[in-house]
């Protein structure tokens, strides 16, 4: 059993807040993170190698400081990793990413089976649960997404798809990706032993550059993206907004007052 | 490096710091510096108005995209009956479609769905494409996309909008990825660009904490996801007549691979805060479920729902069916009254759509704040107290 | 032209995985083992599979491979969410294990050793005794060889860990004409004849740390449990002397950017006469001085250590900062606690715990008083 995870380095988007006057983020001591829904992904990939004894590889795209959610990775218990660094990779929307990722994974595929893919839901710096399927339709192999578990069973999966309305469960012929958004356990923390080894000379961590995986630069990055950001800006939003001061007894009254002339109450 | 700075043009005006989505971008000495977070995106190049900024970044060529026109919506369906962001879709859908002066199209994929022909052209469908086959009455990823792609091959339209359900983020990748087309999920907001004709899609980016507005240049059909509760349904006209397509429908055995074995549905508490009129809620900042209680307590003395964040969901102090936010639901309440939310941007982008808010937090730093109608810089556990007095004083 | 290897930092790696860990498993548990002074069996066991406990020790003898540096980072981020369970991890990566792990027997290390690195044996580290803190010389517990055999007999106290050990490293006494020269350490398991331990000592602070007086009374042990040759005990205990100061700067450092963090927020939350008190110059100051205090400890602490990583020797330095970091603790914590007046009164917030939890600092590696008076001898004067 192989199985390949996907996982991206991401800000710690929680930290981040705004300054009430200017309307511009704080971002000092916002950390990079492995994302969360990627970490139940490996989660979910060590959980299998546990019962059933897979060899789980990651693979990240990122500039050169995501080896640091590779290390990660491979201090929870991933036996291999593989950070896609190029400057040529740099700006890529989910169709240049997907396409880069499934480079790799060809190349991955060139050198052992690959029985599984897992990739977490969505980044929480994009939010777009794209890159999941994109990959799956590059490599030709089916998906199932939403899952919350994951059990192998002779050559297929069975998953449990958590929907808002309800648990799906599913069963898929294998190789297959799956994305996930929940584990039947919370994610194991890092050993030391395997994190320090991971970040030493014996580590098998791989770097590998769009000349290894075959990429071509029209394809890759901001220049292979379909999509382009037009400008970003701050969501101000049309309010404005009243900050009502005094003692919790004067907000209160202030406020009901306000809502009470808006009809509101 | 694939994004430099010109330093005798430079300025230090900051403009490219404030566009940059990652926080790359500083301003030290009076000069732009480009910092390791950089992900060389490019979106501070066209931020910068003295020519200051440069990169080595290659542009595509653009083909000549007229040949593709219409405006389809994927009108997503549930037992046989369009969802309502479907109808939303088609609001903005046939605004989008007057803009570009092309057709407003449906799609229909499923098994008997030919009734829903009739709604849709009272919803402003000139066209409905439908695809009914009994193999396509459960959805299935691959064959609903090889459906999709067959149907968008033969007929070229210029844009496809899905809804950002668990159906439209599971297909509409697949689907893009299998006809190399650009696609930007969870679209809160569309617009046409006069000049090109380009789908303005925008979108919270970057944990919401930034909106983008993203196009997609050089292919076509354009698509976007759009979420759920954030556009308007059109007013139905009665009457309306559409012309109906039918596709045939071709699909390999390899497209129907996943077997559904069963579905448990969640246990429905029969609240709905999607469509609540006064919504308090409560985070991190209410501390327990006792603390919850005295929300309860608030909600109950002003007929409102009670909801909660993420995290309040996690810690069990209220169920997950009132979790709003972008894991949650989007409501579009009259008033929303946020105690204790610190507001993360996948909550304000859950509660965006509401006419009024009320935030108080005892951190004046909290992002929620910038979304408020009334601020107040205060403890939970004091406020709210005095408003329940002040309420009751009141009555 | 091949490509250089590129790899993770484990210092900064290291850092933030712990404060993570500390911010998911320790924070929101913290007022409750303060109070009830116990630590749950389920934070334990997660960080006993993070492997913690074998920071030092080389990956061959069943240790993590890191050193010095990398073990008080970790002791400095898990004192940031509670300073008894920092001590509590960083004495058992260090006292309680470190003569066993270099002095005993292959039998030995597979039934104590590698559990107690799995967490599941605790090891605890006899020094002090009623009638002698810091002055070696009056050491009274006497090892005294009988037959194959070792008879212990005396008494310690002050014992962190002694209520819950599994096994005792203790300095004896072997042969009183050779004062100092005479000492060396033993190991006696719990299960011993003759080892009884007193009830657990209630303390002003770090509440979940285990303390008891330990008595030998005639403790009869095989002839290998003599940790280190006849008369080499001082110089063993001298080798980890640099190690034990520094993690305790390490600890006292944690703790100190607690507290410190905690009156940073709350200053610019907390309003008083119309504005919030950060506004204040008063309270600029102590938060200036804080922040000043804190860097210079942290520049200190991670010289040293890397000082002893290169097998440099660094007694006055681990001495300087051990008083310094630890010194800084204390007034951080005490200026947290004007900084967040009442609310620092209550047992509701942390800023008391810093406080209470700052105290125990003051003692372990050396009263202060003792190490000025060190200092000043190692500066010659």
């Amino acid at each position: 059993m192989n199985i390949a995870v996907l996982v991206k380095q991401v800000p710690d988007t929680n930290e981040i807040k705004l300054d009430p006057k200017t309307g511009t983020l704080i971002r000092e001591g916002v950390e990079s993170i492995m994302n969360p829904d990627d970490r139940l992904g490996l989660e979910t990939a060590l959980m299998l190698k546990d019962a059933h004894g897979a060899k789980v590889t990651v693979i990240s795209m990122g500039p050169p400081q995501a080896i640091d959610v590779i290390t990660e990775a491979m201090a929870m218990g991933a036996d291999g990793g593989v950070l896609l660094s190029d400057r040529n990779f740099a700006g890529a929307d989910t169709w240049a990413t997907s396409y880069t990722l499934g480079k790799a994974l060809e190349k991955l595929l060139a050198e052992t089976r690959l029985d599984l893919v897992i990739a977490g839901r969505q980044a929480i710096d994009g939010d777009t649960a794209q890159i999941g399927p994109q990959v799956a339709e590059h490599l030709g192999w089916p998906q199932v997404t939403y899952v919350s578990e994951l059990k192998l069973e002779d050559g297929s999966l069975r998953a449990w798809r958590k929907l808002p309305g309800g648990v799906e469960e599913v069963v898929c012929p294998l190789p297959a990706v799956v994305t996930v958004l929940d584990a039947p356990q919370d994610p194991r923390w890092a050993m030391v032993d395997r994190l320090l080894w991971a970040c030493g000379p014996k580590s098998p961590i791989r770097v590998w550059d769009a000349a290894d995986i075959e990429a071509p630069a029209k394809s890759t990055g901001l220049r292979g993206s379909l999509t382009q950001v037009m400008q970003t800006f701050s969501p101000k939003s049309e309010r404005k907004t009243d900050w009502i001061e005094g003692t919790a007894e004067e907000q209160a009254r202030h406020l009901v007052n306000a809502l009470s002339q808006r009809n509101l109450i | 490096m694939a994004v430099w700075i010109i330093e005798e043009n430079c300025t230090g005006c900051g403009l490219c710091a404030k566009a940059c989505p990652y926080g790359a971008m500083v301003i030290e000495d009076k000069l732009a510096r480009v910092t390791d977070r950089c992900t060389e995106c490019g979106a501070c190049l066209a931020a910068c108005k003295f020519e200051a900024l440069a990169s080595d970044i290659e542009q595509e060529p653009i083909p000549d995209l007229s040949g593709y026109k219409g405006v389809w919506v994927f009108a997503e369906t549930q037992e046989g009956k369009l969802l309502p962001v479907s109808r939303e879709l088609m609001g903005e859908g046939g605004r989008l479609a007057a803009e570009l002066g092309q057709d407003l199209c449906a799609v229909l994929v499923g098994s008997g769905l030919e009734p829903l022909a009739d709604e849709l052209a009272s919803l402003g469908a000139k066209k409905v494409f439908l695809a009914d086959d009994p193999r396509l009455a459960a959805y299935a990823t691959l064959a609903f996309t090889r459906v999709l792609a067959d149907m968008i091959q033969a007929h070229a339209p210029a844009v496809l909008l899905m809804g950002a359900t668990p159906l439209g983020r599971d297909l509409a990748p697949r689907l893009s990825r299998r006809l190399d087309l650009g696609l930007t999920a969870d679209c809160t907001q569309l617009g046409i660009d006069k000049e090109t004709g380009n789908l303005l899609q925008t979108r919270p980016a970057f944990g919401g904490n930034v909106m983008a507005t993203i196009y997609t240049p050089r292919v076509r059909p354009q698509m976007a996801t759009v979420r759920p509760g954030v556009m308007a349904p059109p007013q139905a006209r009665a009457g309306a007549q559409a012309e109906v397509i039918k596709q045939e429908v071709k699909l390999l055995d390899s497209d129907l691979l996943l077997k559904l074995m069963s579905f448990t549905p969640l246990a429905s508490q029969g609240v709905d805060i999607s469509q609540a009129k006064t919504i308090v809620a409560g985070g991190r900042g209410c501390r327990s479920r006792e603390g919850f209680g005295l929300l309860a307590e608030l909600a109950q003395e002003m007929g409102a729902e009670l909801a909660g964040t993420r995290v309040a969901v996690e810690e069990g102090w209220i169920g997950v069916e009132r979790q709003i936010g972008q894991t949650g639901v989007t409501v579009r309440p009259e008033l929303y009254i946020a105690c204790g939310i610190s507001g993360a941007i996948q909550h304000r982008a859950g509660i965006l759509g509401s006419r009024f808010i009320v935030a108080i937090n005892r951190d004046a730093n909290a992002p929620v704040f910038s979304v408020a109608d009334y601020a107040i810089v205060g403890d939970v556990f004091k406020v709210v107290p005095a408003m329940l007095a002040a309420l009751k004083e009141a009555r | 032209m091949s490509k250089p290897a590129l790899r993770s930092d484990p210092e900064k790696l290291l850092r933030q995985i712990i404060s993570r860990f500390v911010a998911q498993e320790i924070t929101p548990l913290a007022r409750d083992m303060d109070e009830s002074g116990k630590i749950p069996k389920e934070l334990m066991r997660k960080i006993a599979q993070m492997r913690l406990f074998g920071m030092r020790y080389p990956v061959k003898g069943g240790g993590c491979g890191g050193n010095s540096t990398l073990y008080c980072i970790m002791s400095e981020e898990l004192a940031r969410g509670l300073l008894s369970l920092a001590a509590k991890v960083s004495k058992q990566c260090l006292m309680g294990t470190e003569h066993l792990y270099r002095f005993g027997s292959k039998e030995m290390h597979e039934k104590y050793f590698a559990p107690a690195m799995r967490g599941e044996k605790i090891g605890s580290f006899c020094l002090t005794e009623p009638e002698a803190g810091g002055d070696l010389g009056a050491v009274a517990t006497t090892a005294t060889k009988d037959g194959d055999e070792w008879v212990i007999s005396g008494m310690k106290t002050w014992i962190t860990n002694a209520p819950i050990a599994d096994f005792f490293t203790v300095l004896c006494q072997t042969d009183r004409s050779k004062g100092v020269r005479g000492l060396n350490f033993f190991f006696v398991p719990r299960d011993t004849p003759g080892v009884r331990i007193s009830p657990r000592f209630e303390t002003l602070g770090t509440r979940t740390t285990d303390i008891a007086e330990v008595a030998f009374n005639d403790c009869r042990i095989p002839g290998e449990y003599i940790l280190g040759e006849v008369g080499k005990g001082l110089k063993s205990l001298l080798s980890i002397l640099a190690d034990i100061r520094s993690m305790t700067a390490a600890l006292a450092l944690g703790l100190a950017k607690a507290a410190y963090e905690t009156a940073f927020q709350y200053a610019k939350e907390r309003q008083a006469f119309g504005k919030t008190i950060n506004k204040y110059q008063l309270i600029q100051s102590k938060i200036a001085n804080m922040a000043t205090d804190i860097w210079a400890a942290e520049l200190m602490l991670y010289e040293t250590t890397r000082k002893i990583d290169a097998g440099l020797p660094a007694g006055k330095e681990s001495m300087m900062v051990k008083y310094f970091a630890t010194e800084t603790a204390c007034r951080c914590c005490d200026e947290a606690t004007r900084i967040m007046g009442a609310y620092a009164y209550s047992m509701e917030y942390p800023a008391q715990r810093y406080f209470r939890d700052a105290r125990f600092l003051l003692y372990g590696g050396g009263t202060h008083e003792v190490l000025q008076q060190n200092i000043a001898r190692e500066l010659k004067f």
